[in-house]
């Protein structure tokens, strides 16, 4: 019944067979057309693609990525670039701030790593609205993998908007940037 | 021939398994292989060679941190936290085990108990490495013989 299914879907399914032979679990292979689609999407945990067509809120959405690490650096580009982001990547709390010229990309997010060599990301957070006017100020989302009590308050005092725990999967950071970006929008209509 | 590199991507689905299996790799390298496509077809290869790159780095600084007079925990600690980092993006989920083991001896500021974990996350970084060889190199043959790679999208 599947089998028949998949086939009308034009797509593959098999059997992954464990170490010792017995079948193990199926896994499909299937492909979707490409349907621009905005408002709130429930998504399971499931084919990583079909997460991707469902988001084209996030098309041409100017990210500022601050982590100093190489591989986190490099995976969470990535992650952004897939949803449509234009992204622009820094290793430290300087260049992060650097970033904000006027002649640069106007930085609708900022993803912030919590524990940049130079400058921690609670200062950063705190110099970033410094920067700016309140009417152009970008939403910061703390990156962390200890988001205990204490990160709370102080991400609640520093005026981040949001948090992603590390590390980053799909779904985490496609909830957060869609909430925070409605919060934003909120604002601005008001 | 299509019967090789259907072989190719049957050996490759059981291999990726049998990691997931022992626990060497974890979801996150599901993530990470999503992400490679056409215009980047060596997305995961870059990464994972970035993270031999720094763990190599990392390793070589805490085993000089550790042989100091007087260890400064504060510094082992951060670079163990680094290691641990980039080890859960990447899904090296030994790797990233160890490295929590080894912030608690740091908290203890136990040079014994550091020690040991350094030999533990050494080891276990050896052995994804050597793991992961393997696995890229027979991505690399499918994509070779014209094939494509299979994409895992559930884990039991």
């Amino acid at each position: 019944m599947c089998q028949k299914l998949v086939q009308l879907m034009q797509g593959k399914i098999w059997v992954v067979q464990n170490p010792r032979g017995f079948p193990q679990r199926m896994a499909l292979d299937l492909r979707f057309q490409l349907h621009p689609s905005l408002g709130i999407v429930i998504s399971e945990p499931g084919d990583f693609s079909e997460q991707l067509h469902h988001n084209s809120l996030f098309n041409g959405l100017h990210v500022l990525l601050a982590d100093d690490d190489d591989v986190n650096r490099a995976v969470t580009q990535k992650l952004l670039q897939k949803l449509g982001c234009t992204v622009t990547s820094v290793s430290s709390g300087f260049e992060c701030l650097s970033a904000f010229s006027p002649s640069g990309p106007p930085h609708k997010v900022v993803l912030l790593d919590l524990h940049l060599p130079d400058l921690d990301g609670f200062e950063v957070a705190i110099r970033i609205r410094r920067l700016r006017s309140r009417s152009s100020w970008p939403s910061i989302i703390a990156m962390t993998s200890n988001a205990s009590e204490d990160v709370w308050e102080r991400i609640k005092q520093t005026g981040i908007n949001g948090v992603v725990q590390k590390p980053i999967l799909l779904q985490g950071i496609i909830n957060e940037l869609r909430r925070v970006l409605l919060l934003q929008a909120n604002k601005t209509v008001l | 021939m299509d019967g090789g590199v259907g072989l190719l991507q049957r050996q490759l689905v059981d291999y990726r398994a049998s990691l997931f299996n022992e626990g060497i790799l974890n979801e996150q390298f599901n993530q990470l292989q999503s992400l490679q496509d056409e215009s980047n077809p060596d997305f995961v290869v870059e990464v994972v060679s970035l993270f031999f790159e720094d763990s190599v780095r990392l390793l070589n600084e805490l085993a000089k941190s550790l042989d100091q007079r007087n260890v400064d925990f504060k510094k082992v600690d951060a670079h163990v936290h680094q290691l641990k980092g980039s080890s859960s993006s990447i899904g090296a989920q030994r790797v990233q085990n160890a490295c929590i083991a080894f912030r608690s001896c740091c908290e203890e500021k136990n040079v014994e108990g550091c020690l040991k974990c350094l030999q533990q996350v050494t080891k276990e970084y050896y052995l994804v490495k050597n793991k992961l060889e393997i696995l890229l190199k027979l991505e690399q043959q499918i994509l070779a013989a014209g094939g494509s790679i299979p994409v895992q999208s559930e884990v039991i």
